[in-house]
C-alpha cells in the first residue's frame, strides 16, 4: 500500500507543477495564476516528485527502488492528463485523497 | 545543409519511425504480452499449477526424467515459480543435440500427454526472433532497435515544446493535432522506459551485433568468453560406467538454505546415470535487480559440493543490471504492472506514430489517395488492430483445438498467423474508418469472450478463480476483459454513424458556400 503512498506525492506534484501553466489552471481552477501562486506552485510541485521517491525506496529498496520511482511516475502523469482531459473535477479531488490514503496504509490505519 | 537542424531531425524521425514501424509495434506488443509469458503460459495449461517449488517438485522431475529418458545424455528442470508455476522437463536423447521438453502434471506424476503448446513463449521469442530463422530475425529486430533509438532521440530533439506540451492533450482537435498530443504524450511520460528498454534490448543481444570486442580479447575463443563471462561450471566427461545418482532432494534444500529469498529456479543434470555425472543448482531471481548467473556444482554420485560459481565482476554486474531492467523477472507484482503499463505506451507511441504519418498526408476533398498511402494504412491498421486479433485468436486455439492432436503448438502458430494476414486483406480491402471499426469490433468480440470460452472449457474460470483468490487465472480473464473494453470503446469511436456523416457533409457545404 506504500505504492499508493508513493502515487500520492507525485499525482499532485504533477498537479501543482501543471497549474503553474496558463493552459492547465485555465482549464482546472479559471484565470491564469498570478506570480506568487505560479512561484508556489513550481516549488511545491518539484518538492513532492522529490519527496514521491522516498516511499519507493523504503518500499523497494535503493535500486528497485530507483526504478519503481520512473514507473510512479509515468503512471502519475498519465493519470492526470487523462483526468484532467475527461475528469477535470476529479483530477482535483483525487490530489488530496491519494496521499490521505496512502498516508493511512503507511500508518496502519485500517 | 539548407534546412536547420531541427527540421532534419524531424525528417530523421519520420522515417526512422516509419521504415521499421510495424515490426516495431509488433516486438512492443509481443514483448509487453512477455512480461507475463509464465502467468500465459500457465493460462493455457492450467490444470498443470504446481503449488510447490521445492525439494519435493524436484524429486518429481527426476523420477519422471529417470522412468522417460535414463540414457539422455542431459537433463533440464524448470522448477515453478510464483508467476510460471508450470515444473518443465528437457532432455536431449543420446545423439541428438536440441533438447525435448514436456510439462509435469502433478495429478499423474508423468510428462503431461495433449494440450500441448508454446503458450507464453511463443509471443517471448517472436519479439525477438519474428518466427523467423533466429540469425536473421535477431538481425532484423536488431535493425529495427537501432531505429528505435535513433527516431527516439531525433524525437526528443524535433519535439522543441517538451516542457510547455508536458500535460497537454486535445482530443477532437482537427486533423494531426490530437494524434500528435497522443503520440507526445505517450512518449515523453514513459521516456525513462523507452530509452531504457530500447537499449537494454540490444545490449541482450550485444555480442552478436559487435563481436569484435570479445573475439579480440578472447581470440576468437566464443566458448571461452561465454564460460568466464556467465561463469558455466565447465562440463564433466562421461567415465563411461554407471552408477546410481543421488537423492537430489538434500542438494536443493541445500541450495535453499544458501538462497532463502531467491530459491532454486533450474536444476542441470550432465550425464545422468553415469559415474561423473554432475548436478548444477541455478539461482532464481525473484527480488534482485542484476540478473547474475549463480550456480552450485555437486558431484552426481556422491552429492558432494564441488564449487559454487557466480562473476561478480564489476561488468558482470553492470549487464545483469541491464539485463535485469529488461527482462523484469522480478516478482514484484505492482511494479511488474508499471512495466507491462510502460510496454503497452510504448506500443500505442509507435502505433500513433504510424497513424500520424497517414494523417498528416490525408489528401484533400476529391484527391486521389496515393498508392504509398493507401499501403501504409493498410499496413497500419492490419498492424494496430490485426495483431492484437492474432495474439487473441492464439488464446482461443489454444483452448478450442483438440487436446491430442498432431503439431498442436503448430497449429495455434497458424492460425495466429492466419488472423493476422487475414487482418491485412481486410485493411487493402475496406480502407478507411469502417475497416479500422470493424477490426476494432472483431478484436472486442474476441478477447471479451475469452473469460466465457475460459468458462465453457475449464474448471478455472473466474466464477471459481475469483472466489478462491486464484489471482494467475482471475487477473488474466480480467486482462481480457479490460482489453476487450478498450477495444469495444474503440470500435464505438470508430464507427462510422449516419447522422454524424450528415452533419459533416452539411458543415462542408456550408464552408464551401461562404467561402
Amino acid at each position: 500500500m506504500m505504492a499508493v503512498l508513493a502515487l500520492g506525492l507525485a499525482y499532485p506534484g504533477f498537479l501543482l507543477l501543471s497549474l503553474a501553466m496558463d493552459r492547465h489552471h485555465r482549464d482546472l481552477l479559471g484565470g491564469s495564476p498570478g506570480r506568487v501562486r505560479r512561484q508556489l506552485c513550481r516549488i511545491g510541485g518539484w518538492a513532492l516528485l522529490g519527496l514521491s521517491i522516498l516511499p519507493c525506496f523504503a518500499l523497494w529498496g535503493w535500486s528497485f527502488g530507483a526504478v519503481a520511482w520512473c514507473g510512479v511516475l509515468t503512471l502519475a502523469a498519465f493519470a492526470l492528463v487523462a483526468l484532467t482531459t475527461y475528469a477535470p473535477r476529479a483530477a482535483l479531488l483525487v490530489a488530496p485523497l491519494l496521499p490521505a490514503l496512502g498516508g493511512a496504509a503507511w500508518l496502519g490505519l485500517p | 545543409m539548407k534546412e536547420g537542424f531541427r527540421q532534419c531531425m524531424a525528417w530523421l524521425h519520420t522515417w526512422a519511425g516509419l521504415i521499421p514501424g510495424w515490426i516495431l509495434f509488433a516486438v512492443f506488443l509481443t514483448g509487453t504480452a512477455a512480461y507475463y509469458r509464465g502467468e500465459i503460459s500457465a493460462w493455457m495449461r492450467p490444470d498443470l499449477r504446481m503449488e510447490d517449488r521445492g525439494p519435493e517438485a524436484a524429486m518429481l522431475g527426476v523420477r519422471e526424467l529417470q522412468r522417460i529418458a535414463p540414457d539422455a545424455t542431459g537433463w533440464i528442470i524448470g522448477l515453478p515459480t510464483e508467476s510460471d508455476p508450470l515444473l518443465r522437463l528437457y532432455w536431449r536423447p543420446p545423439g541428438e543435440r536440441r533438447f525435448r521438453d514436456g510439462i509435469l502434471d502433478p495429478a499423474t506424476g508423468r510428462v503431461a500427454e495433449g494440450g500441448e503448446t508454446r503458450g507464453g513463449e511463443f509471443f517471448y521469442r517472436f519479439h525477438f526472433e519474428l518466427h523467423m530463422p533466429p540469425i536473421w530475425g535477431r538481425w532484423l529486430v536488431g535493425f529495427c532497435a537501432m531505429a528505435m533509438l535513433v527516431a527516439i532521440i531525433s524525437g526528443i530533439i524535433t519535439h522543441r515544446r517538451i516542457f510547455a506540451d508536458f500535460f497537454t492533450f486535445r482530443p477532437g482537435k482537427a486533423g494531426s493535432r490530437s494524434w500528435l498530443d497522443a503520440h507526445n504524450l505517450l512518449a515523453v511520460l514513459a521516456l525513462p522506459y523507452h530509452l531504457m528498454i530500447t537499449y537494454t534490448g540490444l545490449l541482450t543481444l550485444m555480442t552478436m551485433y559487435m563481436p569484435w570486442g570479445m573475439q579480440l580479447a578472447y581470440k576468437g575463443d566464443q566458448q571461452a568468453f561465454i564460460a568466464e563471462a556467465l561463469s558455466i561450471a565447465p562440463q564433466p566427461r562421461p567415465a563411461r560406467e554407471t552408477a546410481p545418482m543421488t537423492d537430489i532432494a538434500p542438494l536443493v534444500a541445500e541450495a535453499l538454505r544458501r538462497w532463502p529469498e531467491a530459491g532454486v529456479r533450474r536444476i542441470g543434470v550432465s550425464f545422468p546415470g553415469d559415474a561423473n555425472t554432475t548436478i548444477v543448482l541455478g539461482k532464481g531471481d525473484r527480488h534482485e535487480l542484476a540478473i547474475r548467473r549463480r550456480e552450485l556444482v555437486f558431484a552426481g554420485t556422491t552429492g558432494e559440493l564441488r564449487l559454487a560459481t557466480g562473476n561478480d565482476a564489476p561488468a558482470a554486474q553492470t549487464v545483469g543490471v541491464a539485463l535485469g531492467l529488461h527482462f523484469a523477472r522480478f516478482e514484484w507484482p505492482f511494479l511488474h504492472g508499471l512495466f507491462f503499463l510502460s510496454g503497452l505506451a510504448g506500443t500505442a507511441m509507435v502505433g500513433t506514430g504510424l497513424v500520424m504519418w497517414v494523417a498528416k498526408r490525408a489528401p484533400k476533398r476529391g484527391e486521389r489517395r496515393s498508392f504509398g498511402l493507401r499501403l501504409v494504412e493498410a499496413l497500419n491498421m492490419g498492424t494496430i488492430f490485426g495483431l492484437p486479433i492474432a495474439m487473441f485468436g492464439f488464446f482461443w486455439a489454444n483452448r478450442l483445438l483438440p487436446g491430442v492432436l498432431d503439431q498442436r503448438p503448430a497449429w495455434e502458430i497458424r492460425i495466429f498467423f492466419a488472423l493476422w494476414l487475414a487482418a491485412y486483406f481486410h485493411a487493402s480491402l475496406r480502407p478507411g474508418r469502417r475497416g479500422w471499426a470493424e477490426q476494432a469490433g472483431l478484436a472486442a468480440a474476441l478477447a471479451m469472450l475469452l473469460p466465457v470460452l475460459n468458462m465453457l472449457t475449464t474448471r478455472h474460470h473466474l466464477g471459481v478463480a475469483l472466489p478462491a483468490g486464484d489471482w494467475l487465472m482471475a487477473g488474466m480473464d480480467l486482462g481480457f476483459l479490460g482489453f476487450g473494453l478498450a477495444f469495444a470503446l474503440a470500435a464505438r469511436k470508430l464507427w462510422p454513424r449516419p447522422g454524424l456523416a450528415v452533419a459533416a457533409a452539411r458543415n462542408r457545404q456550408l464552408r464551401e458556400e461562404g467561402a
